[in-house]
């Protein structure tokens, strides 16, 4: 090293072309392999939803499978089917913190303390012969330690689950990271959510069901270990399905206007 | 007696160093010093010569457990025999033991709770001496040193801090993980951070939570789901415990075997303070430190946990208290050293405990991670002190 | 003969975790599956070879008041690419890891490779050295993952070993075992076993 102008000098041209080397490197990566990326994401929300309800399973071809549900954007306030938003790029999770495109969860009905809410749902239905067959909805719930996403699958009479998973939780494995249990979930499928006058009913028990479990068929065993997860599944269910959550568009399926 | 002396003289150049059975040494010389006294003495005239050492410090402490012991065994028949008065199915081969020897299902008959409650013990704590102590011996042969009375203690004090229908693999997996994790791999007996009993009983709750913690696991009979007093508090405050606070007291609640009699545990305190084996200041901080914090929480108050609310006089009979105080966190190899030490160890593990028990959802009982914890930090709150002292002396004579 | 040195060299007798104690963070979050484990491997592995090389060849070019700052640039960058790489091929992976393989940037192995040889050796050396401490790393954290994955789930790669008891079987799985501190348990048996094995190992009291 000579003096120490020429120090300075070279540490700059130094950082400046490994600067350039490296952006280069890395949005070459970037831009070439995003296309892909974006395919892998959406193949795996595919994968997720038809999971959970219970249309695939593992190994299936999913594009074929998806390709027969449509996925629709529904407005909660009105319960109705809105274009206000691109079906195709709408992400209800993050809407559901965005402020422009979110709502506040009233205090008093806010029993899943989740504080706010998307505008828009995105709900996938599978027809059969142009009637609803089943309508998957995506439900969201706070556990002990993580927030826990998932879909719920709605048979045609609304009321009658044909499937149920979480995609995404963080809750103690072997406690309350049981919601993973294939044969936790298994149970869910063909329990009702509204009791006849379409008020939520359905409860994660505490114990197990049992035949002497009063209303058996609007609860599923409780978690060993785990209440506060499954009070968290538990309120989580009570408000999707009540009158501030999905309670409107269920309505209106129910009166075939959808 | 004299033949097994000669016996055992007779046999004893085997297991020397040299001898045939020279690995074995360990096993030998325990059988041989559980028998009669060793015939070594200490030497030399450095040495203050007091009758107290450390089997001496063992026996005592598993003197202070007997009425522990018996209330474990009388309460666990007690539940299962009111359980199964109150309908609960009989199975099992301790029933047909039950049934052969005449002494029914009644939790009025003294025999039958205490019997009964055996029945369940003995496997238990069977399956923890076999299993602790077979590691025990293998270090102690591969070390070639000598197996000693520490793990007496903690093989006695296993079986009593774990629910009475755990099954025997999970025991014996837990006290293996406890002996070799919490003590052998320090170097063995009083060289042990972490009391090993506390060890194993942590394992268990990480590794099977939903075996360990539910209310399926707290009385002694299959199927039968019951939750413990201190599970009912943190549902619905000190009204929705279905017992008194005397029962409470006595001990007639379910929970781990040895843990839910106060008095019991108190009886021994008092054995172990007499003794000068436990540490008072142990003991009456701990206490100290539970009550600030239980009052600190009833003052505070909360609208959905009900335990901010539950009083220190409650929080006292409940859960492990004072089996944790008496027991675990007077443990002289992994408590604090210093007297002023183990005023503030004991404070710590009291304000820790009552911590966890009142505000984490997700640990039913805080003592033993509050004296895990506190184990750890045992010798640096020994190093402040005593570096304290130094320091005083320093400015008072320098 | 170096070359196989280099490689052989980190993976026992001076293992980057069991002798440096260095990328304990990633043995503890990745290795609950085992798959996750040799995605994570070959990850760490790449990232050290090429940036011990990158440093080396810009060695003699490099002032010395910005040589951290240099490699940082090296290191995030291939951190970055293998990020990406990882995202576009093996996704379901890559899900359940997410944040540590960002977090590779701080992997202390990383930097402490390109500081200590990378500066000072040539670049093929270099590249051998990198392989040879990612090989070590892998090492251990395979150790890891399979005893976490066997233990805790009764799989290997994904694959049903033990029958559970939730599906009708007779294994009880390990729940501590999911959870991240049994991996410190693990190392630190590991790390007793290479002790015993080596006693030059243990540091003088």
């Amino acid at each position: 090293m000579a003096k120490k102008g020429n120090e300075s000098l070279t540490t700059i041209i130094v950082a400046g072309s490994l600067c350039l080397v490296c952006s280069l490197l890395v949005s070459f990566t970037v831009v070439n392999l995003r296309e892909r990326q974006a395919k892998n994401k959406e193949l795996d929300m595919k994968k997720n939803i038809l999971m959970s309800a219970g249309l695939i399973k593992a190994g299936d071809d999913v594009e074929a499978a998806f390709s027969k549900i449509d996925t629709v954007i529904v407005d909660f306030e009105s319960g109705e089917i809105t274009s206000e938003v691109d079906a195709k790029t709408y992400d209800q999770v993050k809407a559901s913190s965005d402020p422009k495109m979110n709502v506040k969860i009233p205090a008093n009905l806010d029993v899943a303390a989740l504080s706010t809410r998307a505008k828009y749902a995105k709900v996938y239905v599978s027809r059969v012969d142009e009637k609803i067959e089943t309508i998957i909805l995506p439900v969201k719930g706070k556990g002990l330690w993580s927030t826990m996403y998932g879909f719920l699958a709605l048979g045609a009479d609304t009321n009658t689950i044909k499937g149920f998973a979480y995609y995404s939780q963080g809750e103690t494995p072997g406690l309350g990271g049981e919601v993973d249990n294939p044969k936790w979930k298994a149970q869910w499928v063909g329990k009702k959510i509204y009791d006849a006058n379409f008020e939520v009913l359905f409860t994660v028990n505490k114990g197990s069901v049992t035949d002497a479990t009063a209303n058996k068929e609007y609860k599923v065993d409780g978690l060993s270990g785990a209440t506060i997860t499954g009070n968290g599944v538990t309120t989580s269910m009570q408000y999707w399905f009540g009158e501030h959550g999905y309670g409107k568009l269920l309505e209106k399926v129910r009166a075939g206007e959808i | 007696m004299k033949p097994l002396r000669n016996f055992l003289d007779s046999i004893e150049h085997h297991f020397e160093k040299g001898g045939k059975l020279e690995k074995l040494y360990p096993l030998y010389e325990a059988g041989d010093t559980f028998l009669y006294t060793p015939k070594s003495v200490t030497t030399g005239n450095t040495h203050v010569r007091d009758g107290i050492d450390l089997k001496r410090t063992m026996i005592t402490v598993a003197m202070a457990l007997f009425p522990v012991i018996i209330m474990a065994l009388y309460n666990t028949g007690y539940q299962a025999n009111l359980a199964i008065a109150n309908g609960a199915a009989v199975e099992g081969w301790r029933a047909s033991v039950m049934t052969a020897l005449g002494l029914g299902f009644d939790p009025q008959n003294i025999a039958s709770n205490l019997f009964y409650g055996l029945l369940w013990f003995l496997p238990i704590f069977i399956v923890t001496q076999i299993a602790g102590g077979t590691w025990e011996m293998l270090f102690a042969s591969v070390r070639g040193h000598e197996v000693n009375e520490g793990f007496l203690v903690t093989g006695l004090l296993f079986p009593l801090i774990v629910p009475p229908t755990i099954p025997l693999w999970q025991v014996a997996v837990g006290i293996s993980f406890g002996v070799v994790f919490g003590k052998e791999i320090f170097g063995g007996t009083g060289r042990n951070v972490f009391n090993p009993a506390l060890t194993a009983r942590a394992f268990l709750f990480f590794a099977y939570p939903a075996q360990i913690s539910g209310d399926a696991v707290w009385t002694a009979v299959d199927g039968f789901t019951g939750a413990t007093a201190l599970a009912q508090a943190a549902v619905g405050g000190a009204d929705a415990i279905g017992w008194s606070w005397n029962d409470a007291f006595l001990g007639f609640i379910p929970g781990s075997m040895g843990e839910t009699s106060t008095l019991a545990c108190l009886v021994g305190a008092v054995w172990l303070i007499s003794q000068g084996i436990g540490s008072w200041r142990i003991m009456l901080s701990m206490t100290f430190g539970m009550v600030v914090t239980a009052m600190l929480f009833n003052a505070i108050g909360s609208d959905s946990n009900p335990l901010f609310a539950l009083s220190a006089k409650w929080h006292f009979v409940l859960g492990g208290y004072a089996f944790a105080m008496v027991f675990m966190a007077t443990d002289p190899v992994s408590a604090a050293m210093t007297d002023t030490g183990r005023w503030i160890y004991g404070f710590l593990i009291g304000v820790l405990g009552t911590l966890v028990r009142v505000v984490n959802p997700a640990y039913p009982e805080g003592w033993m991670l509050a004296i895990l914890f506190m184990n750890a930090c045992a010798p640096l709150i020994d190093y402040f002190v005593i570096d304290a002292n130094i320091k005083r002396r320093e400015a008072k004579n320098g | 003969m170096k070359i196989k040195e280099l490689l052989l060299a980190p993976v026992l007798s001076n293992n980057p975790i069991a002798l440096g104690v260095l990328g304990v963070c990633s043995a503890l979050a990745v290795t609950v599956q085992l798959k996750n484990v040799f995605v994570m491997c070959a990850a760490v592995t790449l990232v050290v070879a090429f940036a011990n090389m990158g440093v080396s060849i810009i060695r003699n070019h490099v002032p010395n008041s910005v040589r951290i700052i240099v490699q940082m640039v090296i290191i995030a960058t291939l951190v970055i690419i293998a990020e990406q790489f990882l995202k576009a091929f093996v996704y379901d992976q890559w899900k359940t890891m997410a944040v540590y393989v960002g977090l590779i940037i701080t992997n202390c192995i990383v930097m402490g490779r390109t500081e200590a040889f990378g500066m000072k050796n040539g670049p093929v050396e270099s590249f051998f050295d990198g392989i040879g401490n990612g090989l070590g790393y892998s090492f251990i954290l395979i150790i890891v993952g399979f005893f976490r994955e066997l233990f805790g789930s009764g799989a290997i790669m994904g694959f049903q070993v033990f029958e559970l008891t939730k599906n009708g079987g007779w294994y009880q799985p390990n729940g501590m075992m999911l959870l991240p501190p049994s991996a410190f348990f693990i190392i630190g048996l590991i790390i007793w076993a290479i002790r015993q094995r080596d006693p030059s190992q243990v540091e003088e009291q």
